[in-house]
């Protein structure tokens, strides 16, 4: 058995407020700029924004990015993260279709993918939370956005009838 | 005595599943590897091609790498028969190997429309790493590519062409452009963004010939122009390679037809990836799927069952994503299912365009076009794959997605696709990083 002693990344969305604090101090790890877009944690609001919750890689046991990647550029890092290395990526994106999360991005100006990869092993995003609605801990990963999400639908879909 | 399996055929699917035996393996078994080109990765040829990686990138193991797991390798040799009933095959050089079990893995090659001068100098199929180092060393800053065929491989390659800075011309015989990708709507938005990129395209075009003419080529068609360019390109299709398993007693059909374990009808002989002929996961239909996450997929559990695991396979997914001049297409499923309820969505000027393809509340197909600088395009295309692949209910979502195919991430995260799939794996354990696949001691 693979020893899960590595910490995720756990969600308490009725806890975000939507300050977008977490995209910017992600884009400033990742890339070195304050650039949300370049964020691979993403904020969405529900319910015609009156809510909102982070979205991000789920570090998925199969990992489909990595299994999916033709040249072997998807490893998993120190953190237990699946992380590019941007040296190997031909920019194929591939894991961009084979993720069933959403959660692999494309660098159109260094054509690489890019994604999660838990910072190494200290999130800037749990770091950056002023409300502790993003936490790292050691504990196993969970669909931490589904049920919110569900009862925060009933207005945006009441409108289409 | 150690278990003696022979693999044939070091592609995606060969190289998937010799990792995969190695992983899984409770004793230490002899490998054999029988291939008639080094193992590399064919889709990784497009980057070759724009010299934006060196030949050596494309290799998936170097001699080396097999030798550290333990592979024996007949590299550039040709399996040509295999003999079911003495668990036995023949290679070119006159070898005859033994196994215990062996995997099929011989994929496809391309295929040249078939008019006079196909064969011809300055007339190239794209499908092999030789096929790619001719093409680049005719392409020149200038030159005049044709493109002979619109389908997918064909726009692999559109960009590195463009990129060494030749001028393309794509003639397609079909009234459209990707025709076995996309619809007609997209093919629409595709072609209209091309012209506008410089590329040139003539659809309804039918080849006549290939013709010399002063060091250039000259294509002759049934109706209208000449068109004389420097190099063709021929990417009119692929065929699988079985002309080498008549009379092998293994069961044929459009490929070699496997179960979800993927064994042939000989139960000690399995195939894997373009060669093999296996479950639709949407269709549940053996169908031949001729991409790259299948012969993955394929090659990691005949690996595993290769290994003396039990696992069964839920079936391949279609799934297909090209960028053409920096607008993303991509697929999915069962995306071109005349019977099934659709629902689209446009907006022109970006250009974006999704399709929605329904059976009851679950979504069995979708197509997604988009600049691919826009997050939402490589986001929805993750997660439009996550709702084919899962095939959770959308019931509640149904009559609002129909409005609102640009929306789809609140539908999927309230649909609570996440829990579906995160038990989802494919060997029935968490993958294993590459680079990680035990070494001989
Ligand atoms: C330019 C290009 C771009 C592509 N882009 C994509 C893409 O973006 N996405 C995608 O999903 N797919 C893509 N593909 C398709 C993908 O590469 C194939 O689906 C995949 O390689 C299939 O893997 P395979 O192992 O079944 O066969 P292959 O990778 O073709 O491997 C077959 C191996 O068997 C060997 N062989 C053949 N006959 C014999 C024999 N008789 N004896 C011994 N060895 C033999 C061959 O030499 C080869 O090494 C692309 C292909 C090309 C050419
Ligand atoms: S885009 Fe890069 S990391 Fe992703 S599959 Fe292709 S080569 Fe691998």
């Amino acid at each position: 058995m693979l020893a899960t002693a590595t910490n995720v990344l756990r969600i308490h969305p009725e806890k975000c407020t939507g300050c977008l604090r977490c995209e910017l101090a992600c884009s400033y790890m990742q890339t070195g700029t304050f650039h949300p877009a370049k964020s691979v944690i993403r904020v969405s609001p529900f319910e015609g924004h009156t809510s909102y919750a982070p979205y991000t890689c789920t570090q998925c046991a199969e990992g489909w990015c990595m299994t999916a990647c033709p040249v072997g550029a998807i490893t998993i890092n120190a953190a237990g993260a699946k992380d590019v290395l941007d040296d190997t990526c031909v920019g194929c994106k591939l894991c961009t279709i084979a993720c069933p999360y959403g959660t692999m991005f494309y660098d159109p100006d260094t054509r690489k993918a890019f994604k999660c990869n838990l910072c190494g092993g200290a999130p800037a995003c749990a770091e950056a939370c002023p409300t502790a609605a993003i936490t790292y801990e050691g504990t196993a990963t969970e669909d931490w956005l589904g049920e919110f999400a569900r009862v925060r639908s009933a207005r945006v879909l009441a409108g289409v009838r | 005595m150690a278990t003696r399996h022979v693999v044939i055929g070091g592609g995606t699917a060969g190289m998937n599943a010799i990792r995969t035996i190695r992983e899984e393996e409770a004793a230490r078994s002899e490998i054999t590897l029988v291939s008639a080109e080094k193992p590399y990765s064919r889709m990784v040829l497009p980057y070759y091609l724009d010299r934006s990686i060196a030949e050596s990138h494309v290799f998936t193991a170097t001699p080396r790498v097999l030798a550290d797991w333990g592979v024996k390798a007949h590299l550039g040799r040709r399996v040509t028969a295999l003999d079911a009933k003495a668990n036995a095959c023949t290679l070119d050089d006159g070898t005859t190997l033994e196994y215990d079990d062996c995997l099929i893995a011989t994929g496809s090659s391309a295929v040249r429309a078939p008019v006079p001068g196909a064969d011809g100098r300055g007339v190239h199929s794209f499908w092999t790493l030789d096929e790619a180092r001719a093409v680049l060393a005719e392409i020149a800053p200038g030159s005049h590519v044709v493109m002979v065929g619109a389908g997918f491989i064909a726009f692999t390659i559109l960009n590195s062409i463009l990129a060494l800075g030749a001028k393309l011309t794509i003639v397609e015989m079909e009234p459209r452009i990707l025709p076995r990708m996309i619809d007609d709507a997209g093919a629409t938005l595709v072609e209209g963004w091309l012209a506008k990129h410089g590329v040139a395209i003539r659809t309804g075009a039918r080849l006549a010939t290939i013709e010399d003419a002063k060091g250039r080529k000259r294509l002759r068609f049934a109706a209208g122009g000449d068109i004389v360019c420097d190099v063709v390109i021929m990417a009119t299709g692929i065929k699988t390679n079985l002309e080498w398993l008549k009379g092998s007693g293994v069961t044929i059909n459009r490929g070699v037809i496997v179960d979800d374990h993927l064994r042939s009808s000989v139960p000690n002989v399995y195939a894997a990836g373009d060669i093999a002929e296996g479950r639709d996961l949407i269709t549940g239909e053996p169908a031949v799927h001729a991409i790259e996450p299948t012969a993955q997929e394929h090659g990691r559990v005949a690996g595993a069952n290769m290994a003396g695991k039990d696992v069964r396979y839920r079936g391949s997914l279609i799934i297909n994503i090209v960028e053409v001049c920096h607008l993303d297409v991509a697929s999915f499923g069962a995306w071109d299912e005349a019977k099934a309820e659709a629902a689209s969505g446009v907006k022109p000027d970006r250009p974006a365009y999704r399709k929605l393809l329904w059976r009851g509340d679950r979504l069995t197909g979708a197509i997604i076009l988009g600049p691919s600088s826009d997050i939402w395009t490589t986001n929805d295309v993750g997660m439009l794959k996550g709702l084919v692949q899962s095939g959770v209910s959308l019931a509640r979502f149904k009559a609002y997605l129909k409005r609102n195919p640009f929306d789809i991430k609140p539908a999927f995260i309230a649909s609570k696709t996440t829990s579906a799939l995160l038990p989802e794996t494919i060997l029935g354990r968490p993958s294993k990083a590459p680079g990680n696949t035990p070494v001989a001691v």
